[in-house]
């Protein structure tokens, strides 16, 4: 790894191309934050890394519980119940939890970025791949539910990385653009905190779309989330692909939201340290 | 390489000092809507110049508020000057406060890898020489306790330690030797002269005078963010007690 060379407090930065360079050059730091995310959590716990797969397995098997026995929705095509709600909520989770961790990153780690030089992105992007450990997790055992429930695991399954790679872009990008307006405003968490409720209610996670009245539909249509459900849906189990508009919509809101919170961190870099 | 490590063009840094800054989002909305955000300057930092040459220790005095810590951030990069330039030639390795930067979880082992990744040292790197580090300041029977456990003076001799070794062009160091008892001091003199020999710039602020004269080669007294004094060590340090005593 090349360090730091030369710091000129003249020289410009450039949004976006500096991010990438910066992380590319902490790649190092990168792998150990990610690693910290997913063990500090349970490092005094019995079980220790365990509960990172433990976790998800007991959240699944009370999805499964409460949601093959409890609540049942009549979902279009043969697909049970629970392999519907199982990805759904999956996704909508990772989305959620990799926002606010790589939202609260910045405000989290201010003691260390207020001492040190440190691109602060790395901060931001870390959590944000963690979820995405987390979530590679789940849908290993969403496999597993698969088989065990008889839908079986279609040929294109091999392609679900795919939507997850533009769903982790989308999170790291919402993110950045969080951590930069954390740091000004400590009440924006709470405010994102209301949103992504209200977006794990609005997406069909765990009701089919059919329950939604059709003068609402164009506002689930409206939903990014939704089409990287969709797209991820068909692709895991459904063997099939989604429409095309969904794939355009997961790839543009993907890029924006990427580039848009790279763009916003470069902007507020320079009150970062002041701030903090 | 006749460059300075360190060079600092006519810097200000100015805080925003927000009389009750808004701090949340709310408050900045119903504010801004009776227009009554007041924002009042505080130059921390006023049209300062210096030069550290590669191989000098530069010791900084001054009283509390004078400007020494942020002048240690705005060489670490932290904070970029508002007016001036500054130019840093090299790997900054700053040891700035206690513990900044590690994780209480992690053992004095992970933390010494953690620590040098956010230097911008490769942790392959890192856990090879973690030993050494370690060995040197003097824990290698805490290697594998989490640093939680760890007293301050164990906290600065492993940051200390970290800092020195990862062959640093400038070193910075703010204040945290004094915890070090009579014997970590012969120690890091000892280190810093390595350092320098290497030909490191090395920056060090401190209120122990006698720490100042033995390790500087140079020094300055800043004065509300101004150089109000600069020489060797010795007459800047009776400028500075007689002007302030």
């Amino acid at each position: 790894m090349t360090p730091v060379s030369h710091y000129d407090s003249d020289q410009p930065r450039r949004p976006v191309i500096s991010e990438i360079a910066n992380l590319r050059r902490y790649r190092g730091l990168l792998a150990l934050l990610v690693r910290r995310d997913l063990t500090v959590r349970y490092k005094r716990s019995m079980l220790g890394v365990w509960w990172t797969l433990l976790n998800p397995l007991l959240t699944v098997a009370v999805m499964w519980a409460v949601f093959s026995t409890v609540f049942r929705f009549e979902i279009p095509g043969d697909v049970p119940y629970v392999v519907y709600v199982l990805s759904g909520v999956m996704l909508i989770t990772f989305f959620s939890q990799g926002v606010v961790a790589s939202g609260s990153s910045i405000v989290d780690s201010a003691g260390i970025l207020s001492k040190v030089y440190v691109p602060a992105e790395v901060f931001a992007v870390a959590p944000a791949l963690a979820a995405l450990v987390n979530f590679g997790i789940n849908i290993l055992l969403l496999l597993v539910v698969q088989l065990i429930a008889g839908v079986g695991v279609p040929l294109t399954a091999w392609l679900a990385p795919v939507p997850l790679l533009f769903l982790a872009m989308f999170v790291a990008g919402l993110g950045m653009m969080v951590a930069s307006l954390a740091v000004a405003y400590r009440d924006v968490l709470d405010i994102v905190g209301v949103l992504l409720t209200l977006a794990m209610y609005a997406t069909p996670g765990f009701y089919p779309v059919t329950i939604i009245p059709d003068r609402f539909l164009y506002l689930v249509y409206m939903n990014p989330l939704y089409s990287y459900l969709e797209v991820f849906r068909g692709l895991i189990y459904g063997g099939s692909f989604a429409p095309g508009w969904m794939w355009a919509m997961m790839v543009i809101t993907s890029g924006v939201a990427l580039l848009g919170g790279a763009w916003t961190f470069s902007r507020s870099w320079r009150r970062l340290a002041v701030l903090v | 390489m006749n460059q300075p490590a360190v060079d600092c063009r006519e810097v200000t840094l100015v805080y925003p000092l927000v009389r009750d800054r808004p701090g949340s989002f709310k408050e900045q909305v119903i504010r801004s809507l009776r227009r009554r955000v007041v924002v009042d300057e505080l130059s921390a930092v006023s049209d300062l110049s210096l030069r550290v040459e590669s191989g000098e220790v530069l010791g900084v005095i001054g009283d509390n508020g004078a400007g020494k810590s942020t002048l240690m951030k705005i060489m670490a990069r932290v904070l970029p000057p508002t007016r001036g330039r500054v130019v840093v030639r090299g790997l900054v390795a700053p040891l700035i406060e206690l513990g900044a930067g590690f994780n209480p979880e992690l053992t004095a082992t992970e933390n010494v890898v953690l620590y040098g990744a956010i230097l911008g040292r490769s942790p392959r790197e890192m856990a090879g020489r973690a030993d050494a580090i370690i060995d040197w300041a003097g824990l290698s029977e805490f290697a594998d306790v989490a640093v939680r456990a760890f007293s301050s003076g164990m906290l600065a001799r492993l940051g200390f330690s970290i800092v020195t070794d990862i062959n640093p062009d400038v070193l910075l160091v703010d204040e945290i030797l004094s915890v070090g008892d009579q014997s970590f001091r012969e120690k890091s003199r000892e280190r810093v002269g390595k350092v320098m020999g290497r030909g490191a710039a090395t920056i060090l602020v401190s209120h122990d005078m006698q720490m100042i004269e033995d390790l500087a080669s140079r020094a300055i007294w800043l004065d509300r963010g101004r150089i109000r004094r600069e020489g060797s060590p010795r007459t800047v340090i009776e400028a500075y007690t007689g002007g302030a005593g």
